[in-house]
């Protein structure tokens, strides 16, 4: 027998039974289309943290100070309080440094006329613009003058002039920080990106006011870089890295600072995700093999069923195999086209999702060749067992067979 | 797998003009001459040596159900010729339906020797018997068996799926069994959407499109009333006038009677 006449008579059987096949395949469409859904939302995820990563500036190289030892326990990175301005300074002095903002950061209640909100208040220098590509919306940003002043002025994300009511005429006017009166000069550009801390909500005021008003001490907290080309990256990071030994008086095994810089952001992100993904798609092809049991449930009532026919068509010459592929060719166009129906639903789902989520739709082929290879193989799982049941039966019995 | 298989799809010619039927009974009504068998697949190939389409001897079968051992066939001894009209008679309980089953190539028999045209079938393996059913055997049941939702042009034509004949030819060749049964505006009807006796026409037509040398025909009018029965009945005689060789199975003796020859079953024995 001729393959494509064994894909036309099981598509006509099932066709003669339409409403029971709908329903077998449901098991497997939602299956294919979860697991189509769900992978297509990992990626989008993935792909849209990837690009919030990479707005937090680019070619950017993090220094922050080290963990402390506290008796016995090692303290969390960060811990430690070894970086000053001078640090900064030094790293502005290097080649290929295109800007330096250090940065100390509190959090405080910030109050505009009669509305309030508690954001971190940071301290910076006029690089920050640059490093961490901000842009000014309204008025200016902070100056050198301001920095070697100490002078108490402040420039507000979008989302903390939001919160405090005040808009572009609001540029001159006073706010009171942690109860200390500041004048906005600037009101920053919406990053527009989302997420659980907001790069919109934070008051940014020289770091030497900071250090007066908020924070004790010259410590700084850490310290962005830019650097002026990728591909100086690694070359700059490994420059920082004497300075600051030298500065310190380290060498290595007793480093009190760590450098990240935004490839290392990427990578811990990407494996999360990935991690995600998988999980994700573990739990929807679950579905898959119940949707699979489904086939199997159906095959073997259709085989109870179909007994006589089964006789009949071995008294007419059908041989063991016949059968067989028969009832396998069925199990496998159940299968299948329940995976093409579950791919089609699953990428209008993830089409969807990406649309209201506001991240970029991204279509893979290869989750469609692993579905469609996925939705065979359970046919082929699934199917064989009641294919051999019908191929095994006897001719005589099934013929009389009510 | 030599001997009826092969021979039985033997090369012939699709469009071979029929042989005129010289029926014994008058055609009553307006139905037209049935096709015969294929004169060069069947007719050549039974001829060669005139040995005996079937040739039994010594057939057993006992069937075992637990401790309990049953004897349906005592020692058959039975030769078919080609264009004999047998008609095989007894009681149920006789051991005929064992009968039929093991000259049908559905059962094999427990002692004995089958010879179905020369060839020896009752060592022959599942797949190798489903070959033969196929290509010798043409079946007519009591129960019509048609494929359910299952046109009749279908039905008659999928005998020929099994033997891997192309679509084209085996819807030509179902077409024109149809035809010459008086089926031609029946081709695309369900079997739930005809009456018995179109039916039974249909099985009819579904035994003789493989050109077979041998109709097994189990209690053809078992089902159906008078008149179907006997419409049923002139139809095999035809075929027999035109040189089918058919084996007629029934407990009614007034069935067999439109057989040319009779053989009666009695606890597993042959009796004359």
């Amino acid at each position: 027998m001729r393959y494509l006449e064994l894909v036309q008579l099981a598509v006509s059987r099932l066709a003669a039974a339409r409403l029971r096949a709908v329903l077998t395949m449901l098991g497997i469409i939602i299956g294919v289309g979860s697991i189509v859904a769900l992978v297509a939302v990992a990626q989008g995820a993935t792909s849209g943290i990837t690009d919030r990563i990479q707005s937090l500036g680019t070619n950017l190289l993090t220094v922050q100070p080290g963990s402390t030892t506290s008796g016995f326990v090692r303290q969390g990175a960060g811990s430690a309080t070894t970086l000053t301005l001078g640090d900064a300074e030094a790293i502005a002095s290097l080649t290929d440094v295109a800007a330096v903002a250090p940065q100390v950061s509190t959090q405080a209640v910030v109050v505009a006329g009669d509305k309030n909100t508690t954001t971190s208040v940071v301290g910076t220098t006029a690089d920050y613009l640059a490093v961490r590509t901000y842009q000014i919306w309204q008025g200016s940003f902070l100056t050198d003058v301001a920095n070697q002043e100490s002078l108490r002025v402040a420039v507000l994300g979008s989302t903390t002039a939001d919160d405090l009511g005040l808009d572009k005429d609001a540029i001159g006017s006073e706010v009171l920080v942690g109860g200390i009166p500041f004048r906005v000069v600037g009101i920053l550009q919406a990053k527009g990106t989302s997420g659980a801390t907001s790069e919109d909500d934070q008051v940014l005021v020289p770091i030497a006011t900071a250090q007066r008003y908020f924070v004790a001490g010259t410590k700084v907290r850490s310290i962005a870089v830019s650097v002026a080309s990728a591909d100086t990256i690694d070359l700059t990071k490994a420059r920082l890295t004497a300075v600051l030994q030298e500065r310190h008086g380290t060498d290595g095994t007793n480093d009190d600072f760590s450098i990240a810089d935004q490839a290392q952001l990427l990578d811990t992100f990407s494996s999360v995700t990935g991690l995600l993904t998988l999980l994700l798609a573990g739990i929807a092809s679950i579905s898959l093999v119940v949707g699979g049991i489904g086939i199997m449930n159906i095959m073997l009532v259709s085989v109870r069923e179909r007994t006589r026919e089964i006789g009949i068509r071995k008294a007419i010459g059908a041989r063991g195999s016949d059968i067989l592929l028969q009832f396998l060719v069925e199990a496998l166009v159940l299968s299948l086209a329940g995976g093409l129906i579950g791919i089609v639903l699953g990428v209008a789902a993830s089409a969807v999702i990406a649309a209201i989520a506001g991240w970029g739709f991204s279509f893979s082929p290869l989750t469609v060749v692993v579905a469609v290879g996925f939705s065979l193989a359970v046919g082929v799982v699934f199917g064989v067992w009641p294919a051999r049941q019908a191929a095994r039966l006897d001719p005589i019995t099934a013929l009389r067979y009510e | 797998m030599t001997g009826p298989a092969d021979a039985g799809s033997g090369p012939g010619p699709a469009g071979a003009p029929p042989i005129p039927v010289v029926g014994a009974i008058p055609a009553a009504s307006a139905a037209p001459p049935v096709q015969p068998p294929d004169p060069e697949a069947a007719g050549a190939w039974l001829r060669a040596d005139g040995a005996p389409v079937i040739e039994l001897r010594g057939i057993t079968r006992v069937y075992s159900t637990g401790r309990l051992e049953v004897a349906a066939l005592r020692g058959i001894d039975l030769d078919v010729y080609a264009g004999d009209f047998l008609a095989i008679v007894g009681p149920s309980g006789s051991g005929k339906s064992t009968l039929m089953n093991i000259i049908g190539c559905l059962d094999r028999p427990t002692g004995g020797t089958y010879h179905l045209a020369g060839t020896s079938v009752e060592t022959l393996d599942d797949d190798d018997l489903a070959r033969v059913r196929g290509r010798a055997i043409g079946f007519v049941f009591q129960s019509f068996n048609l494929l359910p939702r299952t046109s009749a042009l279908e039905n008659v034509a999928t005998p020929l799926l099994y033997q891997g004949v192309g679509r084209h030819e085996r819807i030509e060749r179902a077409h024109a069994a149809l035809e010459r049964l008086g089926l031609g505006d029946r081709m695309d009807h369900e079997p739930s959407e005809l009456s018995g006796g179109q039916q039974q026409r249909v099985a009819i037509a579904r035994a003789l499109v493989t050109r077979p040398v041998l109709i097994l025909a189990d209690e053809p009018t078992g089902n159906l009333d008078s008149a179907s029965g006997m419409e049923v009945l002139r139809l095999l005689h035809e075929l027999n006038a035109a040189g089918a060789t058919i084996v007629l199975i029934t407990h009614d003796s007034d069935v067999a009677v439109a057989a040319t020859r009779q053989v009666h079953v009695r606890d597993g024995l042959l009796v004359s």
